[in-house]
């Protein structure tokens, strides 16, 4: 058997990684979009997202790409994967709309023996609903992760498929294509798929907050959380890759998503479900942290504090910005002045009426009060302790992801803020950067 | 959650003020005047609101344009025959502004109305009340949210002190008045439990920019820092140049179930990231003078 042909529809952050992954595992690829223009941008090798390695992975497989506005060339695929955005409300719920709208449209197009697979984030029991022959219909789990899609979609722990009846085993041409991850295919029905996407994230969060809610307490009674996590990590029970890390919060709109969606599932089916709730608040609670935290160490004291704002994607080697912990402060930063700096977002994304847009790190360090890291890019890490005690005004840094040490900080005159672990203030008597 | 129905700080036409002679309202009356703004100031002289025919009374000096303040309370509330005088208290306010809408209303509410167990307490945290005082306040949320069209704000306070508090309960204003009579400041076994106070002219002001902003929904009127009462007789002796004692005396019965309490003041940074609320030690020197804080906020 020839090796089959793979259409994608919908060239999201999800529909560009997981097509690059076809290519990169050597299979003739068909990339769907309504819209001409991103098609266009795409043919010409300008991608609208920021993901390692993407472009290298795309331009090695030119040769097995074809991108397409029109429908009908989906005609030439074996298995086309629907890769559209659901978007969420402000209660993290999904519209359907949108991907039921392209279902509808791919399936219309769809050679006679070839296979749908829903690729993008729904809510259990959506499969089962749509309107093709269930034997050609599958959910795949997505298990896209910002800044690392490329390796992840090459590379996948396993791949969870749902299928109407997993005893009836899995089509040839979807079973080769699959084969060629060399990692295990666990089939099961639809809703446990569905579900299994969620369960997935459910745990992930509840590490995370396991970690934030400590994190606090550690800030508060003299520990600190770097100490704890790896011994944590080296506990077989909890793993090595266990998320551990303190957060501000549920970064990115998926994870919320999903606790939107259990609590909903509850609320319909009378499940008890007291703990997803408990994760969103923990998760708003956290959010805040470096509002908090400004508010104690500048802004009560400093009518007119500058503040300097390092990031705005959601986090580092992503240009996304949804649910970004920085844009969420800045729209409680009114009555100060901004200078902000992103590697790839630009400044016009605060929204801010008194921004300074800064072309580099130092430069929205310069004459500010404080400083907040709220997105850990690597470039960051360049940053020196001597320079900015030089460019800041005031004292304070304040860095949730510990992208700086705290200890060269504080050695440079100033106070050092971050998560899990108390202020640590620098001497006064120490150098002086005026 | 809090909500501006204005965008930007806006004058009020009129605050009607109603409970204007009590600790709490004559601070928010004080404040109102301080800022240039009209104020019909309702003390029980005026309205009773128990008296017959207070509600008809009160309809008759409500204009369209008013904002109304309701402080008017028999507090605290620790019988049920008090707790059903403040009802029809606020049932007659219910009445008058159900026959005269109004702009905007802000209820002046308590933390009482929160659960015990409600550790940090925010706006959102359930309003589940174990005392009568803390089912008054709560139930008058209700009765006012459902008797009138108008936005309606409800300023939470937790523990209030200042120098015309004319209650003299556990806390800052008792030990302050044991230090000027030069008695030993009496705290309850070690003094252990953290609470927030916060200064009266705190809670004024908070009140003036809910009404600026024609706010609706809760807000709690607390600082953020909770201290133990063992901690507040120390800074209150301190103010009085360590000459009293700060004793430990039996407590009058069971250590409390709420043993300590903070906030969380998230949504206040949020909806107001002008004001910062007095310090403790700086409101409680504040208070030992007399005077009332001036106006520092935006």
């Amino acid at each position: 058997m020839s090796a089959p042909v793979i259409g994608f529809a919908g060239m999201t952050h999800l529909g560009i990684n997981s097509a690059a992954a076809a290519v990169g595992r050597g299979f003739r690829t068909v990339c769907y979009d309504s819209d001409a223009s991103l098609i266009a941008g795409l043919a010409a090798g300008r991608l609208p997202v920021v993901e390692p390695d993407l472009p290298a992975v795309l331009q090695a497989g030119a040769g097995r790409i074809r991108y397409t506005a029109v429908l009908d060339d989906l005609a030439a695929c074996d298995v086309v994967y629907i890769a559209a955005d659901v978007p969420t409300d402000d209660r993290g719920g999904s519209d359907l709309v949108g991907i039921g709208g392209l279902i509808d449209a791919v399936a219309a197009h769809l050679g006679p023996t070839a296979l749908l697979v829903v690729l993008c984030q729904v809510p259990p029991g959506f499969t089962r609903r749509i309107r093709v022959p269930d034997e050609r219909l599958f959910y795949q789990v997505e298990t896209l992760v910002f800044g690392r899609a490329v390796e992840r979609a090459l590379n996948p722990e396993r791949i969870i498929i749902g299928c109407a009846e997993p005893a009836r085993g899995l089509p040839p041409a979807y079973r080769q294509f699959l084969a060629a991850f060399d990692c295990p295919l666990l089939p099961m029905r639809y809703e446990s798929a569905e579900l299994a996407k969620i369960a997935i994230n459910c745990c992930l969060v509840a590490s995370v907050t396991v970690a934030n809610t400590l994190a606090e307490l550690s800030e508060r009674i003299g520990a600190d959380w770097s100490e704890i996590a790896p011994a944590l990590k080296l506990d077989r029970r909890i793993g090595a890759h266990a998320y551990l890390a303190p957060g501000l919060g549920l970064a990115g709109g998926n994870l919320e998503r999903d606790l939107a969606t259990v609590a909903r599932l509850a609320e319909e089916t009378g499940s008890e479900a007291g703990l997803i709730r408990s994760f969103m608040m923990n998760s708003r609670h956290r959010r805040d942290w470096v509002l908090r935290t400004l508010h104690a160490e500048v802004l009560g004291r400093q009518p007119e504090a500058v503040i300097g704002v390092l990031g705005l994607a959601y986090k580092e080697n992503t240009h996304s910005t949804k649910n970004s912990p920085a844009l969420a402060l800045i729209r409680h930063l009114a009555p100060w002045r901004l200078r902000v700096h992103d590697p790839v977002v630009s400044a016009d994304a605060a929204r801010h009426p008194r921004t300074t847009a800064c072309a580099t790190a130092l430069e929205a360090a310069n004459g500010a009060d404080a400083l907040a890291i709220m997105t850990p890019w690597p470039q960051f890490r360049e940053l020196t302790a001597h320079d900015l005690a030089r460019a800041l005004r005031g004292r304070v840094v304040i860095d949730p992801y510990r992208v700086l040490d705290g200890a060269s900080i504080n050695a440079a005159g100033l106070d050092y803020f971050t998560l899990g672990t108390g202020a640590a203030r620098a001497a006064r008597e120490g150098p002086s950067h005026a | 959650m809090l909500e501006h129905l204005n965008d930007a700080p806006a004058r009020p036409s009129r605050v009607v003020v109603i409970g204007a002679g009590g600790f709490v309202g004559g601070a928010i009356t004080h404040r109102l005047a301080a800022a240039d703004i009209e104020v019909l100031a309702l003390t029980r002289r005026e309205l009773d609101l128990l008296s017959d025919g207070a509600a008809a009374r009160l309809a008759q000096m409500l204009r369209p344009a008013d904002s109304v303040v309701l402080v008017s309370a028999i507090a605290p509330v620790k019988t049920v025959p008090m707790l059903m005088e403040n009802l029809r208290m606020a049932e007659a306010a219910c009445r008058a502004l159900a026959q005269h809408p109004v702009s905007h209303v802000v209820y002046i509410s308590s933390d009482a109305v929160y659960a015990d167990d409600a550790n940090p307490v925010t706006e959102s945290s359930p309003c589940a009340p174990s005392t009568l005082h803390g089912m008054m306040h709560a139930a008058r949320e209700l009765m006012l949210k459902s008797a009138t069209a108008a936005p309606v704000a409800m300023l939470r306070p937790t523990l209030i002190y200042g120098a015309a508090d004319p209650h003299n309960g556990y806390g800052p204003n008792r030990f302050r008045r044991q230090a000027e009579r030069g008695e030993p400041i009496a705290i309850f076994g070690e003094g252990e439990e953290q609470r927030d106070h916060v200064l009266v002219e705190d809670v004024a002001q908070l009140a003036v920019l809910l009404l600026e902003r024609r706010s609706r929904g809760a807000l709690n009127a607390v600082t953020g820092v909770s201290t133990s009462f063992h901690d507040i007789a120390r800074l209150i002796a301190a103010q009085f140049g360590n000459r009293v004692e700060v004793k430990s005396v039996p407590r009058p019965g069971p250590r409390p179930h709420l043993l300590h309490r903070f906030f969380d003041v998230t949504q206040r940074l949020k909806a107001f990231p002008d004001f910062h609320a007095t310090a403790l030690a700086a409101g409680l020197e504040l208070a030992r003078r007399g005077a009332p804080r001036q106006a520092t906020h935006g």
